[in-house]
């Protein structure tokens, strides 16, 4: 077989709605909660039906994102925890940042800058949902606990949204053929030995391509 | 003109005629409430009933008494529900002071019940928007004094200018200490810059007894919600997308057809 003509399997359909379940659900719970959040982007509202509607919708949204989190955490938590050259790898992030990849400890199926989005997305999404519940009911809930979850919300959100930009930026721009990866499942060895080479050898070694 | 609402808590007789003069004015359907042993006629302000007079029954030189105080929004010069509300134009702070809310902006999210350090705005079930007193606006609009004012028979509510109204409280509180009450004095909290609804208590000391916080203020986890934490999202958001693009400009994409990786030997041939 061709090299170019061989490809790995990366995603499975599975995960892939898994993801975007968790894509769209995530960009429509932080476009809504921005608009709740401050007047000066209230106009975002106005993009799903304007305030009113988004107060009923917004919360809902959230609670869609924690399942999906869940579910994510049950599928990947496993492959997700940080490994000897990970730790080496997350002090040599400046290295990564800069494409020096040679002084790179070899990455798995993950490399430990993803390992690291998916806990602060697991960590963020946890304290948005027990801060969110709170603010949902604000005529339920004890006093004391609605003010420590307004500032514990937008807190979590600023450092969740803020993840997530650069995952997307990764995602697009900064790594070619990824956004392959997670639409329909499968990159190339190239693509592999060189993001995740721990991986690729599992994969060759199960392959019997030698 | 900044005006307000004075209640001299020593002429109050418990009559209640305020409560139904609110309720007629602003037209609120009926609810049944529930009997606590107390001459209270509600247990709680609600999203329809927007003025009580507490019945507060504490102890005092070791002797039981009733405090009756009359419960509603204060009307705060610095409003705890403004700061918290994230819909535009859903609470207004009029020229004269009045804090009201406008139902048509409302999204009725229900920060300014948190907010509030008086815990004064309540839910409507039905239409899920949140409502208060009014001050009656729509009667001081046209130069008349809100319902409970009008009604009230022994001259313990009165409206009018709020310097004037001071000045009246001030002298009140020098009669009651003349008369023997040395703990008098006026209700007009500092922390949320004074409100517009001023008290006259016999016992100054303890408004917690009235039902009124002793140092009220916006929550500072609001103001860190409304303030720092807003130049901080705007510099992690911000931060992140030029630290991004800028990212993209100076290193590009990670090609694995441009950087090998040394330590790997290509093991796939054709
Ligand atoms: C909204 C736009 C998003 C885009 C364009 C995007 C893009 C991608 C891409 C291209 C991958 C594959 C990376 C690879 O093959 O290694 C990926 C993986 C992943 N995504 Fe997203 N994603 C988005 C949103 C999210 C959100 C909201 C979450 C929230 C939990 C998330 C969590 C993950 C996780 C945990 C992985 C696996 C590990 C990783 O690549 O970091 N993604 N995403
Ligand atoms: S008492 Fe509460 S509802 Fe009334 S103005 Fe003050 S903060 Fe707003």
């Amino acid at each position: 077989m061709k090299l170019d003509e061989i490809r790995i399997p990366r995603f499975d359909a599975y995960e892939r709605v898994m993801h975007w379940m968790a894509a769209l659900s995530f960009v429509y719970a932080a476009l809504t909660g921005l608009a709740l959040w401050t007047p000066v982007l209230y106009w975002l509202a106005s993009l799903s039906g304007g305030g009113f509607v988004i107060r009923g919708t917004h919360p809902w949204s959230g609670v869609l994102f924690s399942v999906v989190i869940g579910w994510m955490y049950r599928r990947w938590a496993k492959t997700m925890y940080l490994d000897a050259d990970d730790r080496v790898w997350l002090t040599r992030l400046d290295k990564y940042a800069t494409h020096q990849h040679g002084a790179l400890p070899p990455s798995g199926r993950f490399n430990a800058g993803q390992k690291m989005l998916f806990w602060s997305q697991v960590a963020t999404g946890l304290l948005l949902l027990v801060s969110g519940v709170v603010l949902w009911f604000p005529e339920e809930m004890p006093r004391g606990l609605r003010l420590a979850a307004i500032a514990a919300h937008p807190l979590a959100a600023i450092g969740s949204i803020g993840g997530i930009l650069v995952h997307i930026y990764m995602g697009t721009a900064a790594v070619p053929h990824s956004m392959r990866a997670i639409l329909r499942g499968w990159v190339s060895p190239e693509w592999a030995r060189f993001h995740h080479p721990k991986w690729y050898k599992v994969w060759r070694d199960s392959a019997n391509l030698r | 003109m900044i005006v307000a609402k004075l209640i001299d808590t020593t002429l109050c007789i418990g009559c209640k005629a305020c409560e139904v003069a609110c309720q007629e004015w602003n037209d609120q359907e009926y609810t049944l409430g529930t009997f606590n042993g107390s001459y209270q006629t509600m247990p709680d302000l609600a999203h329809n009933f927007w003025n009580l007079i507490r019945f507060n029954e504490v102890e005092r030189n070791g002797a039981q008494s009733w405090v009756m105080s009359k419960y509603q929004c204060m009307h705060c010069a610095e409003a705890g529900c403004i700061a918290a509300c994230p819909a535009p134009g859903a609470i207004t702070q009029m020229a004269n002071g009045t804090v009201d809310f406008v139902h048509e902006n409302c999204i009725g999210c229900g920060y300014c019940i948190t907010g509030c350090p008086f815990d004064v705005p309540r839910l409507s079930p039905a239409t899920k928007k949140v409502y208060k007193c009014s001050l009656c606006s729509d009667r001081t609009a046209v130069g008349l004094e809100p319902a409970c004012i009008k009604t009230c028979p022994t001259n313990c509510l009165t409206f009018g200018e709020r310097d004037e109204l001071l000045r009246s409280a001030e002298i009140r509180t020098r009669e009651l200490k003349a008369d023997g009450h040395a703990q008098a004095g006026i209700y007009n909290p500092a922390g949320v810059g004074g409100t517009n609804v001023i008290y006259v208590l016999n016992d100054a000391t303890q408004p917690e007894q009235y039902g009124l916080p002793k140092d009220p203020e916006i929550p500072w986890t609001v103001r860190l919600w409304k303030g720092p934490l807003k130049a901080l999202g705007a510099m992690v958001f911000m931060g992140s997308i030029l630290g991004a693009f800028f990212h993209y400009v100076i290193f590009g994409p990670q090609d694995p057809e441009k950087h090998g990786h040394p330590e790997e030997e290509p093991t796939h041939e054709a």
